[in-house]
């Protein structure tokens, strides 16, 4: 990365309808509409607006942004941040702003992908909002927070991924094996209509 | 400080419209409009028609510029579109090809 020092800034009065990439880093003062990805940090401050996903190595967050941040390293959502989506990050710290989504902290690489977003999907959708209601007792600054208030709301989802996943330890054998074998020990069990034979319904409706 | 900068190694591909002064420094794509000064930094490259105040030009400009000030055309730029301005400079070294328009 020989361009380093090179750092880019989106002004207040500027609106960028685009996409924005490369290495380096991106402040977010004005508004942008177009996907963010990035080598670099992307920091969407105070008045910024972002209106879709953002991917970078770092994110920080005081604006706005309605779309799915993640990040390589970490995203940090500060005091009057806004998010409308999920966040994806080794490290989460949410230290204050408002968050609507869904929240995977860790590296997500210790449980099937699959299993996490369609099992622990809805519980995690409440781990995050926990995680946004106490957020003003971690009015500690965020470099200090390296993930202290992401702890907070990080468990709940790996405990429940870890369920999920060993719920499921024995079926991915099963499966690979008979397709639908687990599905029928685990599943509801069967619908209890007395089932009729072909013509059996029109020989009921004569009658009657 | 501009208020916008574009740094070496971005890339925006879309459009850009700004209050205030925009540098240049990486690349766009597309189109740049702003109502104050766009300065084209040497190794920036402009893929774009560019809608301004004073535009000051060091790096690449593929496509029509409108300036609604001047137009300075700096050593190692390079221009390829036409140029609408009030006042037009074009240093030695500076690479242009395209129509100029002045309000003569």
């Amino acid at each position: 990365m020989a361009t380093r020092d090179a750092s880019t800034v989106i002004g207040r009065g500027t609106h960028v309808r685009g996409r924005i990439a490369g290495d380096g880093d991106v402040e977010i003062h004005g508004r942008v509409d177009g996907e963010v990805t990035l080598e670099g940090d992307v920091s969407v401050e105070q008045g910024g607006l972002v209106a879709s996903n953002v991917s970078a190595r770092r994110i920080v967050v005081r604006g706005a942004v309605k779309g799915d941040l993640v990040a390589s390293e970490s995203i940090v959502l500060e005091e009057g941040a806004r998010v409308v989506g999920d966040l994806r990050a080794p490290r989460i710290a949410i230290a204050g702003g408002l968050v609507r989504g869904y929240v995977q902290s860790g590296d997500g690489q210790s449980a099937p992908r699959a299993a996490a977003k369609s099992v622990a999907r809805p519980v995690a959708t409440k781990a995050a909002v926990v995680a946004a209601a106490p957020a003003p007792s971690a009015a500690r600054p965020a470099q200090a927070s390296n993930g202290s208030p992401a702890k907070k709301a990080a468990p709940p989802a790996p405990q429940q991924v870890a369920h999920a996943s060993r719920d499921r330890g024995n079926a991915p054998r099963a499966i690979s094996l008979a397709g639908g074998g687990p599905a029928a020990k685990h599943g509801p069990p069967s619908p209890v209509v007395p089932s009729l034979k072909k013509g059996a319904k029109g020989a009921l409706k004569k009658k009657a | 400080m501009a208020s916008t900068v574009i740094g070496a190694g971005i890339t925006i591909e879309g459009e850009v419209t700004a209050d205030d002064d925009v540098v240049v420094q990486g690349t766009i794509r597309g189109k740049l409009t702003s109502r104050d000064a766009v300065t084209v930094e040497s190794g920036a490259v402009v893929e774009a028609d560019v809608a301004s105040g004073p535009l000051s030009v060091a790096g690449s400009i593929t496509g029509n510029i409108t300036s609604s000030d001047r137009v300075d055309l700096q050593t190692g730029a390079k221009v390829v579109g036409n140029v609408k301005a009030t006042r037009i400079t074009i240093a030695d070294g500076a690479q242009f090809k395209g129509n100029v328009d002045m309000d003569v």
